[in-house]
């Protein structure tokens, strides 16, 4: 299609090259009724659990504010989405309003290109800048060639707080007798990890994986990782701050560590985690597989869908540093194609989606908003244990974000090489020098402009 | 791709045709009898426009494309052969051929070395119900290859109903999670292409023994030739057009093929599974390196064009010509 729709010859992508309009100072904020019948376009990348339903329920809210507005809300399964996003923004007709991800993947280039517009102005008229947190914007933020990440214009903004933590089934946690509350340090969690391996049938995971999309297996590790190392150290190796380094004695020992964690058959038998994706791990471990869960709190609905109050989710435990640390983000950020009709509209759409206004259809499918100033608080037990992990990480500091977004691509690169280390394949030392590869290579294109 | 030994009979007719209606002696300085007319090419002209659009244009410009560091967003820039030096530099890369040429095993061997056995067995004895099991193993063929893909990753799954019945038997130390695991995700799939492929292989083997003809036999059964000297010396020259078919059709499948990994495994765990087509899609739309992703299926295409060639040229020659 890309290759068939270009005339021959010619350097490609010349006749794409478009200077993105940006919206006027003076911003609409509100006065759709008069824009007549009209359709938004949209696509989302939260295709399960949760985040699917909030924004299902937002947009009906959405459209019974504005009875004349019709929004087409298509969902993606995050993984494929990320692959389709930016062939879909290059279309000829994108959809007004779309996920992104953060990072040089998806973002960087969607900037680079001219595909999505600058909102600024949006988030000045709608108080962005108040409602969300300066740790937050900053993930959404670009200079205008793409190349530099964390400064300059701000691109999107996105609904919910998403951090990874230890999700458990109490039912096998008592029969165990494993109690979460005194799992006080890195430590003690290993230690809990083989009094479970003891007491569980010998062909059942511990530890509920799904490493098949070659993400699960990274979000597990974050979290170990934060036992060994600071979360500044993983941050500023993302925005590729100069002498950023992944070649640290901590990366190699907790790549070591999640390794021993597969030699002792806390992931399953084998290597049978590559053989499912995240989100049916997560099934899985709601009908009762494996004690634990080490992942994202998106799966949160999943766990409590099937476990009912047997469902709980903690932070993992610090290590010597005593600081919470763990991978962790604001979601899948929203952005308005630069092709849009009505950029107006589609800023109230998402301001009305992530902004306070959504609090309450966040915190009944068990999320934390992204926005502070929204006032709902979650009913249900898990949803504050989900908000409590949150809060946590962010007092500590402690959200190292993803280490995928260094590069277009460290997501292939790592998601490789850690099922490469956990079938024992290569060693921790050369997961660490392939990823470090990947980001100088990227580094040094950073750099060239 | 039809079966060679028929193509020669109708344009010999259309020939002999043409040749009555019109008046020869006139003709002779002009061309021969039998000699092609120019105006043949008319015909061929809106097929070969067709052609061109939708074959000639794409290669010429994904071919084009090759040469251009490109991310498929912005304006790219030229570097000549770097993308080829990739190929050929890059362990990667040169592994995901290597998996195609595995894959060839079990798409394109296996299936004819079983067809033939199946095809004699069943022309042999009287199996009955043969229109039945004939339909029954083609029936792959005719199933969209997700659909395909999805059942079979069900059947392979840690819990899945292949490992139900290892463990049901004592197997338990065989069961795994196999399209998961590094050793056996790339013959497990391969198997998933046999099982499409075999049934192809039997239908048109039992379709080319139909037209030898039987006296071969008789001869063969009076010079005292058994039933596996027969099978050699009889059913396999005479299969030769079909084998060429087979091994053609099977070969390219085993090279091009995507659709399968990327539902079933997107060409994990690690690279284990990623053949050519998968790294042609990861670069040219996952990882923004499209004239990398350009290069390799450029690479791609002279390699099958190569083997379907050589296939031809060794199994598809009539000795007496």
């Amino acid at each position: 299609m890309l290759i068939g729709a270009a005339g021959c010859g010619g350097t490609p992508g010349e006749e794409k090259q478009s200077t993105a309009e940006k919206p006027a100072a003076d911003v609409q904020t509100d006065g759709f009724e008069k824009l007549g019948p009209v359709t938004l376009n949209v696509i989302s990348g939260e295709g399960s659990g949760g985040p699917r339903e909030a924004i299902k329920k937002l947009t009906e809210q959405f459209e019974a504010k504005y009875p004349n507005v019709t929004v087409k809300v298509g969902f993606r399964d995050t993984a494929s989405w990320f692959k389709q996003a930016k062939l879909v923004a290059a279309s000829e007709n994108p959809p007004e309003v779309f996920a992104g991800n953060q990072g040089f993947q998806v973002d960087g280039e969607l900037v680079k290109a001219g595909l999505i517009l600058p909102l600024d102005e949006y988030a000045k008229a709608y108080g962005w800048n108040d409602s969300f947190t300066e740790e937050t914007l900053q993930q959404f933020k670009w200079s205008e060639d793409g190349k530099t990440f964390g400064e300059g214009k701000l691109w999107g903004v996105a609904q919910s707080g998403q951090s990874t933590g230890v999700f458990a089934n109490m039912a096998k946690l008592r029969a165990a007798g494993v109690d979460p509350d005194s799992l006080k340090t890195f430590d003690d969690f290993d230690a809990a990890l083989a009094k479970l391996r003891e007491q569980l049938p010998e062909d059942e995971p511990v530890i509920a994986l799904g490493n098949k999309d070659q993400y699960g297996a990274i979000h597990m590790w974050g979290m170990v990782q934060g036992a060994y190392t600071p979360a500044q150290e993983m941050r500023d190796w993302i925005f590729h701050k100069d002498g950023a380094t992944f070649d640290t004695p901590g990366n190699v020992k907790s790549l070591a560590k999640i390794k021993e964690w597969a030699d002792k058959g806390y992931l399953g038998p084998g290597d049978s985690f590559n053989a499912r994706n995240d989100a049916e791990a997560a099934e899985a471990f709601g009908k009762g597989e494996g004690a634990l869960m080490l992942g994202g709190n998106w799966n949160a609905s999943i766990a409590k869908d099937g476990l009912g109050k047997d469902a709980a989710f903690f932070d993992m435990p610090p290590g010597e540093s005593g600081d919470t640390v763990a991978i962790g983000s604001a979601s899948l950020p929203m952005h308005i194609s630069t092709k849009a009709e009505n950029p107006d509209l589609a800023a109230a759409y998402i301001d009305f989606i992530t902004g306070p206004t959504a609090a309450p259809a966040l915190v009944d499918t068990q999320q934390v908003p992204a926005a502070t100033d929204g006032t709902a608080e979650p009913g249900d037990p898990l949803g504050q244990e989900v908000k409590a992990g949150w809060d946590k990480l962010v007092e500590d500091g402690g959200l190292t974000l993803y280490p995928d977004w260094s590069s277009p691509t460290m997501l292939q690169t790592m998601g490789q090489t850690f099922q490469e280390l956990l079938a024992g394949r290569i060693p921790p030392e050369e997961v660490v020098s392939k990823t470090q590869a990947d980001w100088d290579k990227y580094h040094q294109e950073l750099a060239e402009g | 791709m039809a079966s060679r030994v028929g193509a020669p009979a109708p344009p010999a007719r259309a020939q002999r045709a043409g040749g009555a209606v019109e008046l020869p002696q006139l003709r002779v300085r002009s061309r021969a009898p039998g000699e092609p007319r120019r105006v043949a090419y008319l015909y061929l002209a809106p097929a070969f426009l067709f052609y061109v659009v939708f074959a000639f244009v794409p290669l010429a410009y994904t071919a084009w494309l090759s040469f251009f560091d490109w991310d498929g967003l912005t304006v790219g820039t030229w570097t000549g052969l770097d993308n080829y030096d990739a190929i050929l530099s890059d362990p990667g890369i040169r592994d995901s051929f290597v998996h195609a040429f595995e894959l060839i095993v079990f798409y394109a061997l296996l299936p004819v070395v079983l067809g033939l056995v199946l095809a004699a067995v069943i022309a042999n004895g009287r199996v009955r119900g043969v229109t039945f099991f004939r339909a029954v193993l083609f029936l792959p063929q005719t199933i969209a290859t997700v659909v395909v893909a999805i059942a079979w990753v069900w059947i392979y799954a840690p819990r899945g109903p292949l490992n139900e019945v290892l463990d049901a038997v004592g197997l338990d130390a065989v069961s795994r999670g196999w399209l998961g695991d590094f050793t056996y995700a790339l013959p497990a799939l391969g198997l998933v292409g046999t099982w499409v492929m075999f049934g192809l292989c039997l239908v048109l083997f039992l379709a080319g023994m139909q037209k030898i003809p039987q006296t071969l036999y008789e001869a063969a059964r009076v010079d005292g030739a058994g039933r596996v000297r027969e099978f050699f010396a009889v059913t396999l020259p005479g299969l030769r057009g079909e084998l060429a078919v087979a091994l053609t059709l099977t070969t390219i499948m085993a090279l091009r093929t995507f659709d399968l990994i990327y539902v079933s495994t997107a060409g994990g765990p690690g690279t284990s599974t990623t053949v050519p087509s998968v790294l042609v899609y990861q670069n040219a739309f996952v990882n923004g390196r499209v004239g990398l992703a350009a290069a390799v299926a450029v690479v791609l295409t002279a390699l099958i064009f190569a083997v379907a060639f050589a296939i031809t040229r060794l199994v598809d020659r009539d000795p007496g010509r």
